[in-house]
């Protein structure tokens, strides 16, 4: 094993610019390909800025014939149509409920993601409020507010649902599940292993449509309950086959005297799991954990194929009409705009949590 | 789309099999009537011209209208329409399931939907054909002239297969190009990367409506498949199966007669014949038979329209895709739609 250089301290402007020098114009060949790289990336980011704001119309009276005469982007169909790509066929004048609701949504997460919030009653008061306040929003029937079916919602409130619910409900089920898997019982952990190998070996998209169109057909009436929550039952069983395994990786990363020193403290197994093992084995699987929420919320797109008009097909119904089918790049661009704001928040939220909990780490 | 649509079939027909339910004559009507409302089919996206939503978000198109137009007939109120976005797919599942109680979705009466599916269809309420469009500076008057060249088709789909079995009937050599997504084929075809593009009619003329130069196309006239576009129901229900017909038909008899939405209440008041007194409800006997209120065809033309409102609003001259009716057209105008008698 080689050590890796150690970073250098804070460079002064002129040894970072020596450094510049070194690395990038070492030798002909290299320059070359700096200034060649550079001339494409300055290219591309002309070009895209062009598109972008420079030839773009913005516009939402604008027609075809007005966006091709400028060349750019089309930006009207947005300004036209950003109702339809954000909340989909919720009634038109009820649409500052799913706003509210989003709003919920995200005050929720942001709250749970800081570090004094982490308490089990605290959390467990704030999703509980978030969750019944973003339900009275959307589906009304009582305060006054007029009932908006399930079916009827979409855009980025049902994505954003979607996503919440899969993993609120997955968490638990897959600690469940990698407990489970590792029990000391060989019949629960054989079996478990059979479960969690089955549905991983399915593709979700036939797991959704079972849960979606063919479970009605097998249970009683009173248990069929409304599509949308069987469709998260599904999602939310898939969500916990992939975690369990993540979380049971983080256990398989834990020295065996963590768990043989909790024994001999005589802490019985759930202080054991609880207080010990768990919080190691979640840090440890942290970087996969993160990684299989970003998949998650990816994943919402495909309740498209049991009927939901989640954020993407909604951005797909706004541009299918006489009116924006050409436009179709800028709603794309759109919607991936929205994808990205949450994933990358996703992504950066999972760096800080690493850097905060690898801080401890080192100091040990 | 290809696995998508075999892992659905496999569910569908794992679904279907044992429980193909037959409904009994009347429980449609019953359980609807029950319910408050009348279960359509949307779209997951948008189905131009048959299934779209507007601005604000509420829905409009052909099989759309036809659904308000039903409902009408049945509540007399249009606004009782609940229409439920599905997919393709999932069409005939979500009808046994009784999620919706009947498939009004730009889909044909074929033999297997029939026999095997277990289903029933109305009349024909739109003649959909597969084409093929073509650069008009190619100077092309059949797809035999387009020999060598190129034709752009949507992939894994039935116009795939449609192009391929009507090229290799006719002994015509074509270079076929599959791409996935229809905007994309559609935008091959525009770009110049094929010379012809293959799709159902309204997708071309749509296409060709909106393209920078519309007279820079021409619709060749070969008709490589025709489908008949019908309501499906469940089978076993007569009755719900006479409600979708006569509806239909209702739309159909008022343009017949020159009834619209505007001279409705005028020409209910005096009548110029016994059955046009009758199919409006001055006279009674409209209902009765169907289980319905003696004024539903009024109330279907006063609030929805006949069916040239529909279609002109739709995919007509008041739409962004100014279709000609073409066969879709009624008998007396050389189409081959026609309504049913009134006695």
């Amino acid at each position: 094993m080689t050590a890796l250089p150690a970073a250098p301290a804070l460079t002064p402007p002129a040894r970072r610019f020596r450094r510049l020098r070194r690395d990038y114009f070492g030798s002909p060949a290299s320059a070359l390909m700096t200034l060649a790289s550079l001339g494409i990336l300055l290219g591309l980011g002309w070009w895209l800025m062009n598109w972008a704001l420079l030839d773009a119309t913005f516009s939402a009276a604008a027609t075809q014939a007005e966006c091709v005469q400028a060349g750019g982007a089309c930006w009207s169909v947005i300004a036209a149509r950003w109702r339809v790509i954000l909340f989909g066929i919720y009634p038109y004048d009820e649409q500052w409920r799913p706003s509210f609701a989003c709003a919920v949504v995200a005050g929720i997460i942001l709250l749970s993601c800081l570090p004094r919030m982490w308490s089990f009653r605290r959390l467990a008061l704030t999703w509980g409020l978030g969750a019944a306040g973003f339900y009275i929003l959307m589906r009304g029937g009582i305060l006054g507010l007029s009932v908006v079916n399930e079916q009827q919602w979409g855009g980025l409130p049902l994505t954003l649902f979607i996503f919440v619910a899969t993993a609120v409900a997955g968490m638990p089920l897959a600690i469940l599940l990698a407990l489970m898997r590792r029990s000391e019982l060989p019949v629960v952990a054989r079996v478990t292993g059979w479960i969690i190998d089955t549905i991983r070996s399915l593709p979700l998209l036939s797991i959704l449509f079972t849960f979606a169109i063919v479970v009605p057909f097998m249970l009683p009436g009173f248990l069929i309950g409304e599509k949308l929550y069987r469709v998260i039952c599904g999602a939310a069983l898939f969500f916990a086959a992939y975690q369990a395994e993540i979380i049971r990786g983080g256990f398989q990363g834990i020295p065996r005297g963590q768990d043989e020193a909790a024994k001999a403290l005589g802490l019985p197994y759930w202080q054991r799991m609880s207080r010990v093992l768990l919080p190691q084995a979640f840090r440890l699987a942290l970087p996969a954990t993160i990684n299989q929420f970003v998949v998650a919320f990816m994943e919402t797109s495909l309740v498209v194929v049991v009927g939901f008009i989640d954020l993407l097909a909604a951005g797909n119904t706004a541009y299918k009409t006489g009116e924006w089918k050409f436009a179709y790049v800028e709603v794309y661009a759109f919607v991936a705009a929205i994808y990205f704001l949450f994933v990358f928040g996703l992504s950066r939220y999972g760096a800080y949590l690493e850097a905060r909990m690898n801080a401890g780490h080192r100091k040990e | 789309m290809n696995w998508l649509m075999t892992t659905t079939l496999a569910f569908g027909a794992l679904a279907l099999t044992p429980l193909t339910a037959s409904a009994g004559t009347g429980d449609t009507l019953k359980a609807v009537q029950a319910r408050g409302t009348l279960n359509c089919p949307g779209d997951i996206g948008s189905y131009l011209g048959f299934a779209e939503v507007d601005d604000k978000g509420v829905w409009k198109g052909l099989d759309i209208e036809l659904c308000r137009a039903m409902t009408t007939a049945i509540f007399g109120d249009p606004s009782k329409a609940n229409i439920i976005p599905i997919d393709w797919a999932q069409r005939w599942p979500s009808l046994q399931s009784g999620d919706i109680d009947i498939v009004i979705k730009a889909s044909g009466g074929t033999l297997s939907r029939d026999g095997e599916l277990g289903l029933q269809f109305s009349n024909s309420y739109y003649l959909g054909t597969t084409k093929v469009m073509a650069h008009a500076e190619l100077g092309l008057a059949s797809l035999k002239d387009a020999a060598g060249g190129s034709v752009c088709v949507p992939a894994s789909t039935s116009t795939e297969r449609q192009v391929s079995s009507y090229l290799a009937a006719q002994g015509i050599e074509m270079e076929i190009v599959a791409i996935e997504k229809n905007e994309e084929v559609e935008a091959a075809y525009m770009s110049g990367r094929c010379d012809t593009f293959a799709a159902w009619g309204p997708v071309l003329a749509i296409a060709a409506s909106q393209s920078e130069n519309p007279a820079a196309h021409t619709l060749l006239p070969d008709v490589l498949a025709m489908e008949p576009e019908v309501m499906i129901t469940r089978q076993g229900d007569d009755n719900w199966v006479d409600i979708a017909n006569w509806t239909l038909s209702a739309l159909l008899f008022a343009e017949q007669e020159g009834i619209t939405s505007a001279n409705i209440d005028e020409i209910k008041a005096n009548p110029p014949t016994a059955e046009i007194g009758k199919f409006l409800g001055a006279t009674p006997g409209m209902g009765k038979g169907l289980g319905l209120a003696d004024d539903w065809a009024y109330n279907v033309i006063r609030q929805v329209g006949n069916y040239s409102e529909i279609f002109e609003r739709s995919l007509g001259q008041g739409s962004a895709y100014k279709m000609p009716r073409e066969m879709t057209a009624l008998w007396k105008d050389g189409g081959v739609l026609f309504p049913l008698v009134v006695d």
